[in-house]
Formats: structure tokens, sequence, C-alpha cells
């Protein structure tokens, strides 16, 4: 069992998670946009283009417009996500000396680590708790919800919680030689797995919520970028030499794709 | 359960050239054209995967709002047509069931599309309310669509149709009528003005030619009157065509192919009369098929597209206007502020027109919809589009005093008048924004 969860799973997830993601994206981009989709009023040029989806990507911007208690556990959410999945890659590679950059001791860059970890494991499972709350607390909301949509909260509160006990109980977790581990996988040399339940626990659910994901409505992370980039396009400018679409839907006798 | 509307008979169906599928079949020509239609539109695959749930939409949306009926909450109603799609073209929904959402189609299902996608005004707040910019009105285009290739459609979108085929336009007027009323007109402005000025028909070599709404010959006759004296003012070689004497597409508004072959009539149009400029009229979903879906349905097209907003708001340092002592507010129509890039033109003009121009809250592209958008104008809805309606009414109803209501498209025009006296608003007069400039434009110096 072990081995299968420190061996086999994580490629497993891993290569579901790519190319779930992967097909997902495929099946989109594929598919053609015989109209242009654009939400008036358009951004003109790319820069403002790109600044009008920044804006939605890192402020969460008419979210914040039209709810603000959910604004602010939802982004704070995405906020300590992002924050967490950084922290991982650069905690797990520095073993926590990565502050040493900024010109801080590896004693104080270990304890500022640990500290930023800590607050983002913390701020991430009351975001989720209260996002579970007004889930069911709102009549709308929750009339909207299917079983998955609490799955989805709980799959990433039970991944939270086993981080959170690593972080905040004495058990002590041997970073070097979760290091080693990883990094054994990467590159396809394997070691024996890091005997400690609680890690195991937390990397086992990590894997189920990667392979889980492309098939998950947490796939809005994707969805986001397609549609927006879809809804700020320029509009059609006349004439126009594009030709028509075939397409049967849209054509009587058009081509059936 | 019943739809609140008149739906389309097999002989209205046939005129059309529309057919009826049989109840058996009914489930299998659902599935397989809304996987076409997802493998069409990518909005619609990307729609299909990528809701939350989170509930945003429900408050933003004037259909809810007013009606407070579940299914009319955006995630909602987009969840009629998505869980059929989880159910039937995903393997999660196929072996998941409820948990993920599907549902199975059933006797009802096409029964609440046909009620539920026709209190959808296609106005696309939710979409710009949406964290990820998800537009029901996508999904709601589509599932007319599907409805009306099985036959099913309401009898309002079938008459028009029928009214399009046959005269080429959604009123029905035949073209003896439109010469008759466009010479009535001529005479209304001769008497204001002393002056001749001509509202050409099918006339040959015009350089440019002016699709207004057929409304436009029939109630809302000062806006066409208001174009005229425009486009007399530059000097314009113009005519208006009897074969598309319609700037309405209601093809977008319940079968894509219909839309389609409206806008052939127009370029056909256009191109016997060796026209460079199409302008068309105050229609706001109209405008959207015309500028948003020309290009990728009927290209290439060979000549320029504008709206008569947008001509005139360039021009108007060409025009000569006096200000009329008048207290105005603007509806955005949701097409033109949402869809068509037609939001400080109208302001631009009426700043131009009228002593005082006042918002109403909220404006431009988080204006709420009329209520009648998408064609919902059927008399037998007239309860439901008064509840459509409440969030306009309250709008203008915060505003006071108010002399003129311009809301520049036809759709509007024919429901907001409606709406106003439901709630018992007294606003002297509505009408078009070229209304206005047709009253403030100064013709002989």
């Amino acid at each position: 069992m072990l081995n299968f969860i420190g061996q086999i799973l994580p490629y497993l997830a891993g290569g579901i998670f790519i190319a779930g993601m992967g097909w997902r994206l495929w099946t989109w981009l594929r598919t053609p946009v015989p109209f242009k989709m654009t939400l008036s009023p358009a951004p003109v040029g790319t820069a403002q283009r790109f600044i009008k989806i920044g804006q939605e990507l890192l402020i969460f911007k008419t979210l914040r417009q039209s709810d603000r208690r959910l604004w602010l556990w939802a982004w704070m959410m995405h906020l300590c996500l992002a924050a967490i999945i950084g922290g991982h890659i650069t905690g797990i590679y520095f073993l926590g000396q990565q502050f040493t950059a900024l010109g801080l001791s590896i004693n104080e860059s270990v304890k500022l680590s640990t500290i930023l970890g800590s607050l983002s494991g913390i701020l991430i499972f009351a975001s989720l708790v209260a996002l579970l709350y007004r889930r069911t607390s709102n009549a709308e909301v929750k009339r909207l919800s299917d079983p998955a949509d609490y799955f989805d909260i709980l799959l990433l509160l039970a991944v939270v919680i086993s981080g959170l006990h690593m972080r905040l109980t004495s058990l002590e977790v041997d970073l070097p030689a979760i290091r080693t581990y990883l990094g054994s996988l990467m590159t396809f040399k394997p070691v024996s797995t890091p005997q400690n339940w609680i890690f195991i626990s937390h990397y086992f659910l990590v894997n189920i919520l990667l392979a889980y994901l492309p098939f998950s409505k947490m796939l809005h992370m994707t969805g986001f970028f397609v549609n927006k980039a879809m809804m700020t396009a320029t509009p059609p400018v006349y004439p126009s030499s594009l030709n028509a679409s075939n397409i049967s839907a849209f054509r009587k006798g058009g081509v059936s794709e | 359960m019943k739809p609140p509307m008149h739906v389309a008979k097999e002989t209205d169906l046939a005129a059309i050239g529309f057919a009826v599928s049989p109840l058996q079949e009914q489930q299998q020509k659902t599935v397989g054209k809304l996987n076409e239609l997802v493998n069409a539109m990518r909005s619609l695959s990307v729609i299909m995967e990528t809701c939350t749930k989170c509930g945003i939409c429900a408050n933003q949306c004037h259909s809810y709002l007013g009606t407070d009926d579940f299914n009319n909450i955006p995630a909602a109603r987009a969840d009629l047509v998505r869980r059929i799609y989880k159910r039937y073209l995903t393997l999660r929904g196929k072996y998941l069931g409820s948990y993920v959402g599907a549902e199975e189609f059933d006797d009802q299902t096409l029964t609440k599309w046909l009620t539920y996608f026709y209190q959808c005004n296609e106005c696309r707040r939710c979409a710009r309310f949406c964290p990820f910019g998800i537009d029901t009105a996508e999904v709601t285009i589509a599932a007319r669509h599907i409805l009306s290739e099985l036959g099913i459609m309401p009898k309002f979108m079938q008459g028009i149709t029928a009214n399009m085929i046959k005269s080429g336009n959604n009123m029905g007027i035949p073209k003896p009528a439109i010469i008759d009323c466009a010479e009535f007109m001529e005479e209304e402005i001769k008497e204001e003005t002393g002056l001749d000025i001509k509202i050409p028909i099918d006339k040959p070599n015009s350089d440019v030619l002016y699709i207004p709404s057929s409304a436009d010959f029939f109630t809302n006759i000062d806006t066409m009157i208001g174009a005229a004296k425009l486009f007399y003012k530059l000097g314009l070689n113009w005519t208006i065509s009897s074969s598309i004497l319609e700037a309405a597409n209601f093809g977008l508004l319940f079968n894509l192919k219909v839309m389609s072959e409206h806008n052939d009539r127009m370029k056909e149009a256009a191109l016997s009369l060796g026209a460079k400029l199409v302008i068309q009229g105050e229609c706001g979903h109209g405008w959207r098929a015309a500028k948003m879906y020309s290009e990728g349905v009927n290209g290439p097209i060979p000549f320029e597209i504008i709206h008569i907003l947008d001509f005139c708001a360039l021009n108007l340092d060409n025009l000569q206007l006096r200000k009329l002592p008048l207290r105005v507010t603007l509806h955005d129509p949701c097409n033109y502020a949402r869809a068509g890039e037609i939001c400080e033109q109208p302001r631009q003009i009426l700043r131009a027109c009228v002593d005082e121009f006042v918002e109403m809250t909220p404006n431009r592209d988080e204006n709420f919809c009329c209520g009648g958008g998408s064609g919902i104008l059927m008399d037998e809805m007239m309860e439901i589009r008064m509840k459509l309606g409440k969030m306009k009414a309250d709008q203008v109803k915060a505003l006071g005093k108010i002399d003129y209501l311009a809301m520049p498209c036809s759709i509007c025009k024919a429901q907001i008048p409606n709406v106003l006296s439901h709630y018992g608003i007294d606003i002297a007069n509505m009408g078009g924004v070229m209304d206005l400039v047709g009253k403030a434009i100064v013709l002989n110096e």
C-alpha cells in the first residue's frame, strides 16, 4: 500500500492531471468561435486587454463589485492557494532557506517560511469553511449546488487540514527526506517513501485532488482564460474579407461538424 | 406544466420551412443537436464546464429579481441544458448521475426549456457580473435553436419569420404600403420644414443602404423621420430596400440558420444596390446580429456596416442642432451596451440635442434590460413581461420627473411604455434617439 501511494499513485495522478487538463484545453481550443463573443465595452489594444483580464485574475474585480463578502473569502482562498503552491515549491526545494536571498539568516528564513506557511494554511482553512457555510446558508446557492460542489470543498479542506496537521502539531516532518524523495520521483530514480503517516495522508489527498481536478468544476481556472479571451476579443471591422464558416448549425446546407 | 406562450402549430411551421419531430425522437435529436452546438461554439463548450455555482448571477438578473422563480437564476437556467449535457455527453455524468448534477431527459425537459429560455432576455448582464464571464445568453441562443430545430417555437417567432419571408420585414408591410408610408412621412417633413426631403425606396446606385426597423414605418415614424433629416443634411445618396426593411433579426432569437439567412438578405440588398455603406437603424439585437455575426457566418462582407447612432455621433460637428428644452434620460439597449459597442454615442447625441441629460442608475454596460429583449413581446406573456420589466421601472421611477425617455431600440420601444404604465410611472414622451435628432436638427440656414 505504501509502495502504491508513494511510487505508483504520484505518476498516475500526475499523468491524469496533465493529460486531463491538456485534453480539456484541447477540446475547447479546437472548437471554432464562429461569432465574436466580445462583451462591450471591448478593451482597445493588447495592453488594455491584458489589464482587463489581469484585474479579474488578480483582484477578482467584478466579484468585488457585486458581493464584497463572497469576494473577501473567495479572494483570500485563491490568494492563499497560490501562496501555498509557491511556498511548497520553494520551501521544499530550498528547505525553508529561500528568504536568505532577501538577506535573512538561515534561521530567520526558516522561521519566516514556517510563519507564512502556517498563516496561509490557517487563512485558507477559514476561507474554505466560510465558503462551505455560504453554500449551505444562502438559499439560492444551496439549491444550485450539486453533491459534487460540496465534495470539492471538503476535499480541499481535507488536504488543508492534513497539511496543517504537519505544520501545527509537534510531529516533526523530515523535510530533507521529503525533498530527496520528491526529487527522486521527478528524476525517475526511485528511493523509498518517507514513512511518516501524517505526511503520507496529506500526500495521498493531494494526489487524489490532482487526478480529480480536470473532471471537476475546479477546472474553472482554465475556463476562465478561454472564456475571458473570447469576451475581450476585438469586435469585427467591416469591410471584412473573412470567409463564412460553413457549420451546419448556422447555415442551411452547411457542413456537419 | 404549460409553457407561457402560444406555440406554433405544424401548419405554421411548414410555412417557414420547419417540421415537428416525433415525440419518440425528441431525446435523441436534442442530444444530437446539443452535441453539434457544443462542438461548433467554443463559448457553449466552455460554459458547460466552467460554472462554480457561486450564485452571483442571481442578484444581477432582472428576470430572477422580477419573477422570483428559481429557474430564472442564470446559473439555474443554464443548468437546464447543462444537466442534459452532463448526462448524455460526459462520462462522469453518465456514471455518477445526479452526484455531478446530471439529469435524465424526460417529458418535461423541453417544456422547461421552452418556458425558461423564453424568460431570458439574452441581455448578457450575467456575463458582465460572472467572475468567469459566463454568458447565459449563449445557452439561451443554443437552447432556443435546438427547440426550433425540433419544431418547437413560440407562435410569435414563427409569425415574424413568416412575415419576413413574405414581405422582407417583421411587420408584414407589403411594398405598396411601404411606398405609401414613405410618402406620408415625406409630407409630414414638408409640412414641418417646407423642404422636399425624400425617403427613397429601392433606388439603384445608392452609396448608402439604410436598414430601419420596420416598426419605424408603423409606430415609430419619428425615428425614421429623424434619420431621413440627418441623411438629407449630410447630403447622402441613400436608399432603403423593400427586400430588407428590417434591422431586427429574429433568427438570432430562435434559430441561427434563420439568423444567417437574414444577414444574407442584407448582404444581397447592399450588393445589388451598389452600397458601400450599410447603416443599421435603431434595433438592439439586430445590431448585434449584423455587427458580431455577419463576419463569421455571412462573410466576406465587402461593405462597411455602421450603426445610425455611431454614424450620427461621428457627424455631430457637421450638424447644426438646437437644444430642446427637455429633461431626458437614456435606457441603454442591452445589445448596444454589452454586445455592440454603442454606449457613449447616444450620450454625445443627447447632450447635443437637449438641455438636461440625466443618467439612470445603473447605466451603460451595467444597465438593466427592459424585459422585452430577445423578442419576448408576446401579448399572452404580458404578466411575465411586466415582472421582467420591474427593475427597469424601479430605475426610471428613481429619476423623478422626466420629459423624454430615450430608448433607441424597437423592442424597448414596444416594451417600456407597457412597463411604465403597469407600475404607474407617468412620462410625457418616449421614443428613439433619432426622434430627438430629427426635432433638434436645423435644416434651413
